[in-house]
């Protein structure tokens, strides 16, 4: 189980890029309108 | 009438060819928006492309998601228009484009072609902040979830396995990697609760952030020393999984509040018209223009008629009038104001036009007080939430007792588990359901209203009606229609009907009572000789008079009642019947005749199924009253009530122990409006920002009422269920905390879920009966 030792810290520093991509999508106003989205497939070109 | 002038440089026209028509419906909207001035008040320029402008504008006639599309498709389709994102559940859309191609009226008759309205929306300032108040609680949200999730994983070993089974460095790492996603859980998302424990400790107060973030405080301070102690008192267990989840079951509770509120607010600032305040302006060669309310400068001479309102503190030249000052006194008394009289900004004209010399402009527009009316709307406390907030403070000095007396009785079994046992004390206890629960049920009742067209302008109101049992309706405008026809014309001899009709137009459209439209909309465009009007005085329930010019003649003019005009005639059998005369007597007479609004015997039966009893009073005679009243099957009528009739026969009924609701136009009814316990303002006559109401319906439906009646009772029935649940759960938890049964993370997870359901039933009213004719779409047509 010595893997562990390098994946407890990897998983670690995975968990911040998430952060960080959760941010950045927050920031670029991806959240604003979940609902738009979803019914754009509905659309015709 | 007025006429609108464009205060810039000539326009280029827009680069595609112009329609033929030339959309009045859109009640001259365009120009004044083309004015770059405009711009700033509900655009601002990209960040990255400062060339472009974005703006926010609503979209009126949307009924489906498909429409969105169709609004963008048009909007993208204008050359000069570089994005466009239309939402469809906020009935708004965000244009961006460029000023060097396209005007803002060319993209909004793209979108009226397709068949939709445009209307800016001057809200930029608020919804900004709002926007980025969303995105900071989005965001605290997320990284508790996440750490939440992330720390549970590294948690979960140390659950399942047997002492012993996981090799100590191993056990130690797992910890480690607990405690630094913790770090930022900490950071970010319990910024809130421990600003505003410091706050309240600095203040000596106590909210119900300060168990919560003694709470966090302890639980980290334990599980810290625990990581980097393994072998000392604390470093048996540690909790950073329960620390994360109830940080996060907190946030989502606070969450969904937050979306509540935000529906709410949007809701009620999509339903007012967007357009530049006008107000009308005089020119140097004495003209009089329409201006945006913000562009009037101190010395400017407005003349401002009734039913608007000041847009600046003013001095009056000319004229008299009665003002209204609620907005800044709270008193409803009209207050007479004439030559050499201050007016303030924000107070109503009442009854006549003036002339009127700016002193100082300012942020006065209607816009600004709807805001503030609009925020104190959202931001007043009802009386069960104050009772609520008074309980706290005692609740919240036991709950610290009772954590103390937890750890205590668990001392025992060692510091760590005694502290445990106080950190679930603090905060299985949060009695964020009981503040919850009255604000929650009345936001959401006051978030479906707003999106059926109903505008409540206090909470409290909404409390207070489900205690009402008796309406009263007033007759003109609000059971009837508010558009009367003028039926046969009587003349003297020597004068036509359409030149009758002239002079009593000139008068007419000084005021803004229905039968004064009514004359104005039947009398003919162009008649010689053509008459205006200056001084005229509007007598309430009684009439205008004014002196009148035409071309050759001068004439003391007095239209309204017969006793007004002293002119003896013959009442007639059904309608009303206004009179004209001049200095010589009779001039001539207009029979009026009105119409029931189409839902009324509807709402009248279903305020009646509900237990409400129904009366009608009305200023106008009983002939005219009497027909109304049995088309609505209304029994109980009062007919010929002056204001001050109406009033004294409200304090009757409130003196019977009748707890009174008054459906008014509220021009004329302001006293009574006031001195009932709920008020409603209807139809589209009254300037959106009447003071004395609570809720406004511009929509003009009479159901309406009916709606807003059992809604707030329902309202009121979910806040009793939501303080039941509160008291039950805080009885029932308490001690098992204290006890030591209670594990910290069932007492978060406790304690959140008492606040979501709180928050989810109250929910459930935002959902609830709209089955029962919810008009989705804006009900505002003609600003």
């Amino acid at each position: 189980m010595d893997i562990l030792f390098l994946l407890l810290p990897l998983s670690v520093v995975l968990v911040f890029f998430i952060l960080g991509a959760l941010w950045w999508a927050i920031d670029r106003g991806q959240f604003e309108d979940i609902e738009a989205e979803g019914e754009r497939i509905l659309s015709d070109p | 009438m007025s006429s609108f002038s464009l205060a810039s440089t000539a326009l280029p026209a827009p680069p595609w060819p112009q329609s033929g028509v030339q959309d009045t419906s859109q009640a001259g909207q365009p120009t004044p928006l083309d004015d770059p001035r405009e711009w700033d008040a509900f655009s601002r320029p990209r960040k990255d492309h400062p060339d472009q402008l974005e703006s926010s504008v609503a979209v009126e006639g949307m009924h489906c998601a498909a429409c969105s599309l169709t609004v963008e498709q048009a909007l993208l389709g204008v050359p000069g228009v570089v994005a466009a994102s239309v939402s469809a559940s906020g009935q708004r859309a965000q244009v961006t484009w460029r000023p060097a191609q396209v005007l803002p009226s060319g993209w909004m008759q793209a979108v009226a072609m397709a068949g939709y309205r445009l209307v800016p929306l001057q809200d930029s300032g608020a919804r900004a902040r709002r926007q980025a108040d969303t995105r900071q609680a989005l965001w605290r949200w997320g990284v508790a979830g996440l750490g939440m999730m992330q720390v549970m994983m590294y948690a979960y070993p140390a659950y399942i396995a047997q002492p012993g089974e996981i090799p100590g460095e191993l056990e130690q790492l797992l910890r480690w990697a607990s405690w630094v996603i913790s770090l930022p859980v900490l950071l970010f998302s319990c910024g809130p609760f421990f600003r505003q424990a410091w706050r309240d400790l600095l203040q000596r107060r106590v909210s119900m952030d300060l168990p919560v973030a003694l709470g966090i405080a302890i639980t980290f301070a334990i599980s810290t020393v625990g990581t980097f102690e393994p072998l000392g008192p604390f470093g048996h267990e540690v909790y950073f999984d329960s620390l994360t989840m109830f940080v996060f079951f907190l946030l989502s509770g606070r969450w969904l509040e937050l979306r509540l509120r935000d529906r709410t607010a949007g809701a009620l600032e999509a339903l007012i018209s967007r357009l530049p305040d006008g107000v009308e302006r005089q020119c140097a060669d004495g003209s009089f223009e329409r201006v945006a309310a913000r562009r009037v400068v101190a010395g400017d001479v407005l003349r401002v008629h009734a039913g608007e309102t000041f847009v600046a503190d003013a001095l009056v030249q000319n004229g008299h009038t009665q003002v209204d000052e609620a907005l800044l006194t709270g008193e409803s008394q009209a207050v007479h104001r004439g030559p050499g009289a201050s007016v303030v900004a924000g107070s109503h004209n009442l009854s006549g036009t003036v002339l009127v010399q700016v002193l100082r402009a300012g942020q006065a527009t209607r816009f600004a007080q709807i805001v503030s009316l609009m925020e104190s709307a959202a931001a007043s406390k009802p009386a069960a939430a104050r009772l609520a907030d008074a309980l706290a403070r005692p609740f919240l000095l036991a709950v610290l007792a009772a954590a103390a007396l937890g750890a205590a009785w668990n001392w025992g079994q060692g510091p760590a588990h005694a502290l445990m046992v106080a950190v679930a004390v603090l905060v299985v206890t949060c009695p964020c359901a009981l503040s919850l629960a009255a604000p929650a049920a009345l936001l959401a009742s006051a978030g479906a209203l707003a999106r059926q067209g109903i505008w409540v302008r206090r909470l409290q109101a909404l409390e207070t009606l489900a205690t009402v049992d008796t309406v009263v309706f007033d007759k003109t405008g609000t059971l009837t229609e508010e558009a009367m026809n003028v039926g046969a014309i009587h003349t003297r001899a020597g004068v036509t009907p359409q030149q009758a009709l002239a002079m009593a137009c000139a008068l007419a459209k000084h005021s803004l009572h229905p039968v004064s439209r009514a004359l104005c909309a039947a009398a003919p465009g162009e008649v010689q000789p053509a008459w205006h009007c200056a001084h005229v005085v509007e007598l309430t329930g009684r009439g205008l008079r004014g002196i009148a010019h035409g071309n050759t003649q001068t004439a003391a003019l007095r239209l309204g009642t017969a006793t007004f005009c002293r002119v003896q005639r013959a009442p007639p059998t059904t309608g009303t019947c206004v009179h004209l005369s001049d200095r010589s007597g009779w001039l001539a007479s207009f029979d009026i005749a009105e119409r029931l609004r189409p839902q009324a015997a509807q709402a009248v039966e279903a305020l009646r199924q509900d237990g409400v009893t129904v009366r009608l009073m009305s200023g106008d005679t009983p002939q005219a009253v009497a027909p109304v009243a049995a088309a609505a099957g209304i029994r109980d009528m009062q007919a010929q009530c002056s204001p001050d009739g109406k009033l004294a026969l409200l304090r009757q009924l409130q003196a019977q122990g009748h707890r009174v609701a008054m459906v008014g136009d509220g021009l004329n009814d302001g006293p009574v409006l006031a001195g009932a316990e709920v008020s409603f303002a209807f139809g589209r006559s009254v300037p959106l920002a009447q003071a004395q109401a609570d809720v406004v319906m511009p929509g003009g439906r009479l159901m309406d009422v009916a709606h807003t009646l059992r809604r707030a009772r329902s309202a009121v029935a979910v806040v009793r269920q939501n303080l039941v649940w509160a008291l039950v759960y805080n009885a029932a938890c308490v001690p098992l905390a204290i006890v030591g049964w209670l594990p910290a993370w069932l007492a978060g997870l406790g304690m959140a879920g008492s606040s979501l359901l709180v928050v989810l039933n109250a929910a459930r009213l935002a959902t609830s009966l709209s089955t029962e004719g919810a008009a989705t779409s804006l009900p505002l047509e003609n600003p």
